[in-house]
């Protein structure tokens, strides 16, 4: 049927739109320096936390206390120095990669599938779902998300799956917000209400044709909020809320080291170097990001 | 905002009835007999079902009474009753400091984009967004403090007290507000209506204050209104490192010592002084966008 | 002898972009006397609206660039001007009204300030003598004076296209430049708006100049009529030599372009291709390709210009060796 000769030939050109769109995205995203630059850092944490093992041991250098070789400056033997147990720092921060990448990205995971689809359904549903979603999401964002975070933890006590249970569940209103956003400036184009016409189901409208064209915003987003998720694992963990030792968490580390910072500062800078480098560029590739999908905004 | 707040309360107690642990065991302490555990059970309502405890406390809320602790048996309200103003003084420095700095720097940054000032500028204030704020803490006690030694490491003793606390509270949410007011800026420079003021002859800077700022500060409130909510939550962390009485650092003990009552009370209190703010942004909007103040009408 | 109100003298204007630079225009001369109307017409894209920013020096810049040219305001040359001086001289003694009016006033002051603002700025006068006269000027535009103090959201989107009107005048310009005024607006209000800024163009005297892409806005308001194409004028007349005796087979094209209310049956004739890309004009005349009367001679160089009168010429080879050729109609 003619129907589905054009049907097929429109679907085509949408694929070649978003294919050249891609390109051009990437192509932009590499023009901003402060966005490569934030690739770079990403990368090189990423490969830190795939291939630790490689780099250091973490038997021997992370975990193994060593109370001879404690409070030790940086040398070349500890190039970050070591702990109050006599721990390799530099040995505990690469391991520490390892959980604030995994816990960062997990969360959001969380938070994006949860709140993602609370979203979309808000969005295109719009009506009485849309507004009983909404208040209810009002319900949790009106309480400060690390305070959400500490309270869900504080209750179901302080692990790593806990942690990542809390942090989610804290970004699930604003990723339902941000797929909601998107979903609603996408239903009322056209090209939905063709998909309609020729009797497409609403499942099918939603994931083949909204939440594509509706993706950018929310990737950036995305990207944003794995570095805001990582600060927020520092920080619990900080207060003892999160991971719990002896497992090598940058956050905890700093808490451990309070104590020795009139002395022994390095034990608080590296790990807080780390946080910031990795939330940094994060932050960069989120911004970079940002720019390159609607270049006008700059 | 009443039913959100009332839903917080519910949320927030549901959340805390899930800690594992026998509160009455808490109070007593290990040392209880099995009578005077289950008696105190029958008597503090922990038998009954959580929304009938619910009821309980909210009844009780609405008289102002939050229960006793369960470590220091004195009254919840009273106790965040002395520490909150604490908190209240950091935080409202907090960002009355950073709207000081923000707002200037953002404009300054949009009316010269693309200059030096322009990109140093987001470059610090990218890393200032990305700074832990228990982290810089701890970095400005050991300059100011410990080597410096011109302002002390913790504590609530005057003035001199409260600039290192509020100084790395401010760092992020100046970042943060000084990029929104800066991205506001540069649409608002954009529209036709700035050429439009242009093109009558009006002069640089009265076009800055005059036509953009105005329009650009009306998302950039909203900014300020969550960057508060950010400001509580840090306000804890920041209230851990430099040992401020607030109800932040106050919070963290509770929590560590499952003294339940006060966590729940330091969380409402929290999120009401979250939502007053929010609401007092909302009202401030209406009188700077015309179009809102209609709306109203 | 009338004075010029206007003269621009081989105006250049390019955008250098990250994408390349674009040449907007590319060598335009105008020259406007007291009183007169020129429309100004031709494509999205020909530059025209680039012109009109210039003369005010209102392009952005960067990327906008004045690589060349000059442009005689009342005296005053307004490429070399001070900020200062153009400031004196823009709402004062020169006017623009931009295209969309839905977005050309600030949402957060009252149309009566807008007004007011323009005003104080030229005159020196007290602010309540100002408020005063905003009034007046809302009356003149068809607007209740009482609505002063209200804001733009308030309005339809011809009475704030009135507005604008309102604050462009308020200080009587000599020239006002009108960048497609009615493009954004109802047929019908259309008409009002045209009407009422031909009443008021006789009442100040003032010269205009109005950027449009329809010829029948053209025929009513305007005395005299530069067909703009790809950044250059390729014929530039009196209103009854462009309607009558059309020259350029672009401006043949447009006519062509309009549908015949008397022949029903005939075809339209539409003007093949597009307009050339401004980052990459062709070393020739830039209408080549889409012209039917195109000749080798066309792709290499750029036609002088050919004149019929003192007003009337045209940038095309066709005249060059014969000044009576006759385009097909």
């Amino acid at each position: 049927m003619s129907t589905k000769v054009e049907i097929n030939s429109a679907d085509k050109l949408l694929k070649t739109k978003k294919r050249s769109q891609s390109a051009d995205v990437w192509k932009r995203l590499k023009r901003s320096k402060t966005a490569v630059l934030g690739i770079i850092l990403i990368a090189m944490f990423l490969g830190m936390a795939i291939f630790a093992p490689l780099i250091v041991d973490y038997e021997e250098d992370a975990l193994k206390q060593n109370v001879r070789e404690r409070l030790q400056e940086p040398s070349v033997e500890h190039i970050f120095g070591t702990d109050e147990f006599g721990r390799d720092i530099f040995a505990r921060v690469v391991y520490g990669t390892r959980i604030s990448l995994f816990v960062g990205l997990i969360s959001v995971s969380i938070a994006l599938s949860i709140g993602g689809f609370l979203g979309a359904i808000a969005g295109y549903y719009g009506g009485k779902i849309d507004n009983v979603i909404m208040r209810l999401l009002d319900v949790i964002l009106a309480i400060p998300t690390i305070l959400l975070a500490i309270t869900i933890v504080a209750a179901l006590g302080a692990s790593m799956l806990n942690l990542m249970v809390a942090v989610g569940i804290s970004n699930i209103p604003g990723f339902a917000r941000i797929v909601r956003a998107s979903v609603m400036s996408v239903k009322d184009q056209e090209f939905i209400e063709a998909a309609k016409a020729i009797g497409a189901k609403d499942h099918t409208i939603i994931i083949k044709h909204v939440l594509p064209n509706a993706m950018a915003p929310i990737i950036v987003y995305a990207t944003l909020k794995v570095a805001t998720a990582i600060m927020a694992t520092a920080s619990l963990s900080f207060i003892g809320l999160g991971v719990q030792p002896p497992t090598p968490e940058w956050g905890s580390m700093l808490a451990g080291g309070r104590t020795y910072i009139r002395d022994q500062m390095y034990i608080v800078l590296y790990p807080g170097l780390a946080i910031v480098l990795t939330v940094l560029s994060l932050n960069l590739v989120g911004d970079g990001l940002r720019d390159a999908l609607d270049p006008k905004l700059k | 905002m009443i039913p959100v707040l009332i839903g917080v309360t519910f949320l927030v107690f549901f959340i805390i009835s899930l800690t594992p642990g026998d509160p009455a065991v808490m109070i007593l302490g290990n040392g209880a007999t099995e009578e005077a555990i289950s008696e105190l059970r029958e008597e503090m309502g922990f038998n009954e079902p959580v929304i009938i405890q619910y009821g309980n406390y909210m009844k009780d809320l609405l008289t102002g009474d939050m229960g006793t602790s369960y470590s220091t048996g004195k009254s919840v309200g009273s106790e965040i009753g002395q520490r909150f103003p604490n908190t209240f003084k950091l935080t409202l420095s907090a960002i009355v400091l950073s709207v000081m700095i923000s707002i200037p720097i953002g404009v300054v940054s949009a009316t010269r984009q693309y200059s030096l000032f322009d990109n140093i500028g987001m470059i610090i204030a990218l890393i200032g967004i990305s700074m832990p704020s228990f982290w810089v803490g701890l970095i400005l006690i050991i300059i100011f403090a410990l080597n410096l030694r011109w302002l002390p490491s913790g504590g609530m003793d005057g003035l001199k007290s409260l600039i290192l606390p509020a100084f790395t509270l401010a760092i992020a949410s100046t970042a943060s507000i000084t990029r929104t007011t800066r991205s506001s800026m540069l649409e608002v420079i954009r529209q036709d209506y700035i050429d439009t003021a242009k093109a009558k002859g009006v002069s640089r800077g009265v076009v800055i204050r005059k036509h953009a700022l105005k329009n650009a500060l009306i998302p950039a409130i909203t900014v300020i209104g969550l960057e508060f909510g950010v400001l509580l939550g840090g306000a804890v962390l920041t209230e851990t490192v430099f040992s401020w009485p607030g109800i932040g650092r106050l919070m963290v003990e509770s929590i560590q010592r499952k003294d339940t009552p006060m966590v729940l009370g330091c969380i409402i209190v929290f999120a009401v002084a979250f939502s007053l703010v929010n609401l007092l942004i909302d009202i401030l909007y209406s009188f700077i966008d015309p179009r809102i103040k209609a709306s109203y009408n | 002898m009338s004075e010029h109100v206007l003269k621009i003298s081989d105006l250049v204007v390019q955008y250098h972009t990250e994408e390349g630079i674009v040449e907007a225009v590319n060598g335009i001369d105008i020259v406007l006397d007291k009183g007169r109307t020129l429309g100004l017409v031709g494509e999205t894209g020909a530059g025209k609206t680039t012109t009109a920013r210039a003369i005010m020096k209102l392009i952005q810049s960067p990327p906008g660039k004045i690589i060349r040219g000059s442009i005689d305001l009342n005296g005053t040359d307004m490429i070399n001007a001070s900020e200062k001086d153009l400031e004196k001289i823009r709402g004062a003694q020169v006017s623009m009204i931009f295209q969309d009016p839905m977005t050309a006033l600030n949402p957060v002051i009252t149309v009566g300030d807008q007004i007011a603002e323009a005003i104080l700025i030229h005159q020196k006068v007290s602010q309540s003598k100002a408020n005063e006269k905003a009034k007046e000027m809302l009356e003149l535009v068809g607007i209740p004076g009482n609505r002063v103090n209200e804001y733009p959201h308030q309005f339809s989107g011809g009475m704030k296209q009135r507005v604008v009107i309102a604050i462009a005048l308020s200080c009587s310009p000599h020239l006002l430049i009108a960048d497609e005024p009615t493009t954004a607006l109802d047929v019908t209000i259309q008409a009002q708006v045209l009407e009422l800024m031909k009443q008021l163009k006789v009442k100040f005297e003032m010269a205009m100049i109005l950027i449009t892409h329809d010829l029948g806005v053209v025929a009513e308001v305007c005395d005299e009529v530069a067909i703009m194409y790809a950044g250059r004028l390729v014929e530039y007349g009196s209103l009854e030599e462009i309607f009558r005796t059309t020259k350029h087979p672009y401006t043949e094209g447009l006519f062509n372009s309009i549908p015949n209310i008397d022949n029903r049956k005939a075809e339209l004739i539409p003007i093949k291709g597009l307009m050339s890309d401004p980052y990459n004009l062709p070393p020739g005349c830039s209408f080549c390709d889409r012209c039917n009367y195109v000749m080798e001679i066309c792709k290499e160089n750029q036609p002088a210009k050919t004149y019929f009168s003192d007003t009337h010429f045209v940038e095309c080879h066709l005249y060059s060796d014969n000044v009576n050729f006759k385009l097909k109609g």
